[in-house]
C-alpha cells in the first residue's frame, strides 16, 4: 500500500506542490509497519515485522540498501561478498545486539579505582603481566571480524551490527585492562607473541569458530574465575563485566556454528580442521593464555597468593584449564560437534571429564 | 628392564641405545622460575589520579606510556610502553605505522566522552510519544531514515575493515574508532527504528554515489574527511533541521542523540586533519584533492536523489516553493558550517576551491581570510 492515491493526486496537481515528481511516494515496499515498544524498549525484534523482518537466505542485495527499502537498479555494488545467511547469521544476533546496547559499560567510571590497594610487589606485577597480555590480544578480538563486516549484506545486517558491538567491547577491554596496569603503580610489562596469528584466517566461519568458540570462549572461562584472580573490588568488577562482554560474543559463536551446522552439514569437517589447528596452537603457544609462558606464570602468582606459593597456584590453574576445555567441549556438544571428544588434541582431551551417561 | 649390547654385533648407533634403566627415580628437578618478565624495563611508579569523570585515557597515558611516536616501529600486537617480545614472531596485518596517518590530539577525550554518552535506541528514545503524520509526511520522514540508516551501515562497513590496518602504537585511535563504528551501528537501527515504528515503513534506497567516497578510499586520511567532515556535517545539519519541525519528543531526542554522536565523529575529523596539517604542511593540496572528490560525490549523489530532495521540500515548506526554498537554505547551513569545520582544522582556503554546486551557497561578498588568525567570514550556523 501506498500513499492514499487521491493524496497524491492532489499532491501532484494543486499548485502548492506542483513541480515535485513525488514518484518516491510510491516505492512499493510495505507500508502501514507499527511497532510498539516491548518490555526490553524498541527492540530490532520488535521491528522485525512484515518483509522487513523476513531474513532471505540468499542475498542478491549487493548495494547498501537497507532489508525491505526499494532497489535503484543503478546503484553502484559494494562488494557484498557474504551472500549465505547460514554464513554470518545466528538465531539470537538481534537479541544479543540489543543486549550489548544495553550493557556498555564505561572503564572510566563503572570500575571503583578507588578500590585498588596497595599489593605487593610480586602480586602487582604478576596482575600487570597479565593485563600486559589481554591488552595486547583484546584489539585482534576486534580487528579481525571487522575484516568481514564490508562483505556482510545489508539483508543480513544485524551480523554487521553486532560485529560493531564486539569491536566497541574489545576496545574497552584493552582499554580496561591497560588501564588496570598503569593505575596501582605496576605497568605493562612483558609483551608477549600475542594473537597476530589469529589475523590470518580468510573465511568468516574460520574466523568464528577460532575466534569465538576457541580463543574467547577460553577467556570467558577464565574472566568468569575472576574472583580468584582479582585482589580488590575494582578487579573484581573488572573480570565481571569482561565476562558479561565475553559471554554475548561466545553466545553469537555458538548459536552461529549451530546455525551453520543445521543448515550446512557438509561443513562440518571443514570446521574440524580448524579446530584441529587451533587446538594444537592452543597447545604449544602463550594463546593458551593458561598453558605456558609469562601469563600462566602471573596466574599461577595470582591463584597461589604469592610467588613463593607458584606450585599451589599452578594447581589451581589446572583446575581453571580443566574448567576451560570442559565448557569447551560442552559448546562443542551444544552445537553439534560432539564427536569433537574423540578428536580433540591429547594435551587438551586429557582435561576432559567423562562422559555423564 | 635392562637392554644388552653387543659390540661385537656392531651397534650402528649405540649413543641411541635405551638406558639401562628406564624405572623412575628422582623426578626431574623443575628449574625455580625466575620471572624475568618482572625485571622488564618498563616505567613503574605511576599514581594517576582519578578525576570527577572517572579513571580516564588522559589521566592514565602519561609519561612514557603517553609518548606517541610519529612512527610505530613493532610489525605485532605490542601495547604500546610494554617490553616487545626478544623473538620475533608473524608480522600482523597493520599497514599503518605513521602518526600522522591516523593522529588527532582530542582522540583519547573523545573516546571517553563517546562512552560517557552512549545511549540504547531500544529504551532512550520515547518512542511511545511518536504522533501520527499525515501519509505523505510520514512517508517523507521514511525516506529520510531509510537513507540515513543506509549511510552509517556503509560507515559501519568501511571503518571496520581499516581497524586490521592500523598498529597497536596508536591504540587510542582504534578506541575512538570503535566508537564510531559503534555509533553508527546504533544509527542504522535507530533510524529504521523510527521508519517502521509509526504507521510507515522504508522507502528507496539511495543513489549510492557517495558510498564510493568511503568505500573506495586509499588512504585513511582521505576516508575521515569523506566521513567525518563532509557527510557528518551535512547529516547533522539535516537532522538539526528535523528537529525544529520534530512533533514528539521522541523524534526530538532520535535526531540530537544522533547529532551528538555526529558531533563527535566531526571533532575528530578537525582533529585529524589539523595534526596532518601542522605536520606535513605540503600536504594541503593532498587534503584539497580529496575534499574535492567528496564534495563531487555527494553533489552528485544529492542531484539524483529525488527522494531525498522532495521529501525535505515536502517536510520544510507548506508549498513547493517555500519548500525548495528551504532546502536551498538547508544546504546554505551546511556548506557554511562545513567551511567553518575545516577552519577549525586551520584549512582556511577551501572557499575558493570549492566544488561550483556547493559554491553557489557561499554567501555573496566572502572573501578570503589573509591571515591564519582568521575564519573566512561565513557566519557559524547556530542550532538551538
Amino acid at each position: 500500500m501506498a500513499v492514499d492515491k487521491d493524496v497524491l493526486e492532489m499532491l501532484r496537481t494543486e499548485t502548492d506542490y506542483t513541480g515535485l515528481g513525488l514518484d518516491w511516494l510510491t516505492p512499493g515496499t510495505d507500508w502501514g509497519v507499527k511497532s510498539e515498544p516491548g518490555r526490553k524498549g524498541l527492540t530490532l525484534d520488535e521491528i522485525n515485522k512484515s518483509t522487513y523482518g523476513e531474513v532471505p537466505d540468499y542475498s542478491s542485495n549487493f548495494t547498501a540498501r537497507p532489508r525491505g527499502a526499494a532497489m535503484r537498479p543503478e546503484a553502484p555494488r559494494l562488494g557484498i561478498r557474504l551472500q549465505n545467511k547460514s554464513e554470518v547469521w545466528a538465531s539470537t544476533i538481534a537479541m544479543l545486539y540489543e543486549e550489548a546496547q544495553a550493557r556498555q559499560w564505561s572503564s572510566a567510571r563503572d570500575i571503583p579505582w578507588g578500590e585498588l590497594t596497595q599489593l605487593p610487589d610480586d602480586l602487582e606485577l604478576a596482575m600487570c603481566q597479565l593485563c600486559t597480555f589481554l591488552t595486547q590480544v583484546e584489539f585482534i578480538a576486534g580487528d579481525l571480524p571487522g575484516r568481514f563486516v564490508k562483505e556482510i549484506s545489508a539483508d543480513h545486517m544485524e551480523a554487521g551490527l553486532f560485529i560493531a558491538t564486539q569491536i566497541m567491547d574489545e576496545a574497552r577491554h584493552e582499554d580496561v585492562f591497560r588501564k588496570r596496569a598503569l593505575a596501582n603503580g605496576g605497568g605493562l610489562l612483558q609483551a608477549g607473541p600475542g594473537a597476530v596469528g589469529l589475523l590470518q584466517v580468510t573465511d568468516y566461519t574460520e574466523m568464528t569458530t577460532l575466534l569465538h568458540l576457541v580463543a574467547e570462549g577460553f577467556v570467558q572461562s577464565l574472566f568468569r574465575m575472576g574472583e580468584l584472580i582479582a585482589n580488590n573490588d575494582a578487579e573484581k568488577k573488572i573480570f565481571r563485566l569482561a565476562a558479561q562482554d565475553e559471554s554475548r560474543h561466545v553466545a553469537l559463536g555458538d548459536t552461529h556454528m549451530k546455525y551453520l551446522i543445521e543448515t550446512q552439514p557438509e561443513r562440518k569437517e571443514e570446521i574440524h580442521h580448524y579446530l584441529d589447528r587451533q587446538e594444537g596452537l592452543l597447545g604449544t603457544t602463550q594463546a593458551g593464555l593458561t598453558a605456558g609462558g609469562q601469563s600462566a606464570e602471573s596466574l599461577a602468582i595470582l591463584l597461589g597468593g604469592g610467588k613463593d606459593k607458584i606450585d599451589a597456584g599452578y594447581q589451581k590453574l589446572l583446575a581453571v584449564r580443566k574448567r576451560q576445555i570442559n565448557e569447551y567441549m560442552h559448546r562443542l556438544e551444544v552445537i553439534g560437534l560432539g564427536d569433537r571428544r574423540e578428536r580433540m588434541n591429547p594435551d587438551m582431551k586429557q582435561f576432559l571429564d567423562p562422559v555423564r551417561n | 628392564m635392562t637392554t644388552q649390547h653387543d659390540a661385537a654385533e656392531g651397534d650402528l648407533a649405540p649413543e641411541a641405545a635405551a638406558p639401562h634403566d628406564l624405572s623412575a627415580t628422582t623426578a626431574p628437578e623443575r628449574p625455580k622460575p625466575d620471572f624475568p618478565w618482572m625485571r622488564v624495563p618498563t616505567q613503574r611508579g605511576m599514581k594517576p589520579a582519578i578525576g570527577p569523570q572517572g579513571l580516564r585515557l588522559e589521566d592514565v597515558d602519561i609519561d612514557t606510556y603517553g609518548d606517541v611516536p610519529d612512527r610505530w616501529p613493532y610489525r605485532n600486537d605490542t601495547p604500546r610502553g610494554a617490553f616487545p617480545s626478544g623473538s620475533v614472531g608473524l608480522a600482523a596485518s597493520y599497514s599503518i605505522f605513521d602518526k600522522v596517518e591516523v593522529w588527532s590530539d582530542n582522540v583519547r577525550a573523545l573516546y571517553e566522552d563517546a562512552i560517557r554518552d552512549r545511549w540504547s535506541s531500544a529504551t532512550d528514545v520515547p518512542w511511545d510519544t511518536l504522533q501520527p503524520y499525515p501519509e505523505h509526511i510520514e512517508r517523507a520522514i521514511c525516506q529520510i531514515c531509510t537513507e540515513m540508516s543506509e549511510q552509517a551501515y556503509v560507515t559501519v562497513q568501511i571503518f571496520s575493515s581499516w581497524l586490521e590496518k592500523i598498529s597497536y602504537g596508536f591504540h587510542e585511535v582504534k578506541n575512538f574508532l570503535a566508537t564510531q563504528i559503534f555509533d553508527n551501528a546504533r544509527h542504522v537501527e535507530a533510524f529504521r527504528k523510527r521508519a517502521l515504528a509509526n504507521g510507515g515503513g522504508l522507502g528507496i534506497e539511495s543513489p549510492g554515489i557517495f558510498h564510493r567516497g568511503p568505500a573506495a578510499s586509499m588512504k585513511f586520511t582521505e576516508l575521515v574527511i569523506i566521513t567525518n567532515l563532509i557527510r557528518a556535517p551535512f547529516s547533522l545539519v539535516v537532522l538539526e533541521t528535523l528537529k525544529r519541525i520534530a512533533t514528539s519528543d521522541a523524534e526530538r531526542v532520535l535526531y540530537s542523540n544522533v547529532v551528538r554522536d555526529l558531533q563527535r565523529h566531526i571533532d575528530y575529523g578537525i582533529g585529524h586533519l589539523q595534526f596532518v596539517i601542522s605536520r606535513e604542511p605540503a600536504m594541503v593540496e593532498q587534503i584539497h584533492a580529496w575534499l574535492s572528490r567528496g564534495e563531487f560525490l555527494l553533489v552528485a549523489d544529492q542531484r539524483r536523489d529525488q527522494p531525498l530532495n522532495e521529501a525535505l521540500i515536502l517536510l520544510l515548506g507548506k508549498d513547493s516553493e517555500s519548500g525548495r526554498a528551504a532546502l536551498e537554505e538547508l544546504r546554505r547551513t551546511w556548506v557554511a558550517y562545513y567551511l567553518n569545520r575545516l577552519a577549525d582544522a586551520r584549512l582556511y582556503d577551501r572557499l575558493t576551491k570549492l566544488t561550483p554546486e556547493l559554491a553557489r551557497f557561499v554567501p555573496e561578498g566572502v572573501e578570503m581570510p589573509n591571515t591564519v588568525s582568521m575564519r573566512p567570514p561565513v557566519a557559524d550556523p547556530v542550532f538551538a
